[in-house]
């Protein structure tokens, strides 16, 4: 897999993690897990960045206008179809020798693809 | 859904072979059949997860949980170390029953957040740290959530 695929799935893996304690688990990870929320939240928010940070400067640049309009960066590829905005992607780039060996986007959603399965 | 419909005995260890929290993560996120990278960006998110506070909800009991882009629907697994794990739990006591909840970021059915609260009441449950300790078989683990209605 491509490198940098790889931070942008854990970024993008982070990023869910903090919407979902803001919204969804909160109650969850505090209550039998006794997670301080905002000390998590600040935690995962200086991750984030400290892997952003690691990102090659053009995908940064895609990652950061991206990041800023909506939750997800990166959208699962299943079946061929992109999670972000369920168009199909072309066959060339769901073809399995070169999947997730280099950063795509979608070219409808705009999302980077992983291709899951 | 019944939460015994999600456990298959492949994904159930009796007799996990870790003998660190590390190694336990890595030992049950193994049992999921995902491809090695897959694995690896499981168990890191897993870890950061911990880094936020310890999974191990106390009586010997802990169930590490995360969502991830790695797995295309809700998976669980179950492993269990009788003579214990370090997993900085929030009674500081060693934990012996581990259950793992990884979830896609999506799901239809959103069941991710119901699993992780239903196992977290059955971990609280009097009884269960007993009847989990006694366990022979991944079936009579099937069968005692049967016998919770679980
Ligand atoms: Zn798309």
């Amino acid at each position: 897999m491509d490198q940098q695929l790889e931070l942008l799935l854990e970024i993008q893996d982070l990023r869910m993690q903090r919407r979902e304690l803001t919204d969804g688990s909160t109650d969850l990870e505090a209550e039998v897990f006794d997670v301080k929320i905002e000390d998590a939240i600040r935690s995962l928010d200086e991750k984030v960045e400290e892997l952003a940070e690691r990102l090659a400067r053009g995908i940064r640049e895609r990652y950061r206008r991206i990041a800023d309009k909506a939750p997800r960066v990166v959208a699962p590829v299943i079946n061929g179809i992109c999670y972000g905005c369920f168009v199909a992607v072309s066959t060339a780039r769901a073809s399995e020798a070169d999947r997730n060996l280099r950063v795509e986007s979608c070219e409808y959603c705009g999302c980077f693809l992983y291709h899951v399965g | 859904m019944q939460l015994r419909e999600l456990f298959v005995p492949s994904a159930i260890n009796l007799d996990l072979a870790a003998e660190t929290k590390d190694e336990a993560l890595k030992e049950l996120v193994s049992c999921l059949g995902l491809d090695g990278k897959s694995e690896g960006i499981l168990y890191k998110m897993l870890k950061r997860r911990e880094n936020l506070g310890s999974t191990g909800i106390g009586r010997g009991i802990a169930i590490p949980h995360c969502r991830s882009l790695v797995v295309t629907r809700l998976r669980v697994a179950f492993g269990r170390k009788l003579s214990g794990l370090d997993f900085k739990a929030i009674d500081e006591k060693p934990v012996r029953y581990v259950f793992l909840i990884v979830a896609p970021p999506l799901e239809v059915s959103n069941q991710y957040l119901p699993v992780l609260g239903k196992i977290a009441q059955f971990g609280k449950e009097a009884d269960v740290p007993e009847a989990l300790a006694e366990l022979s078989s991944p079936e009579q683990f099937i069968e005692l959530l049967e016998a919770k209605d679980l």
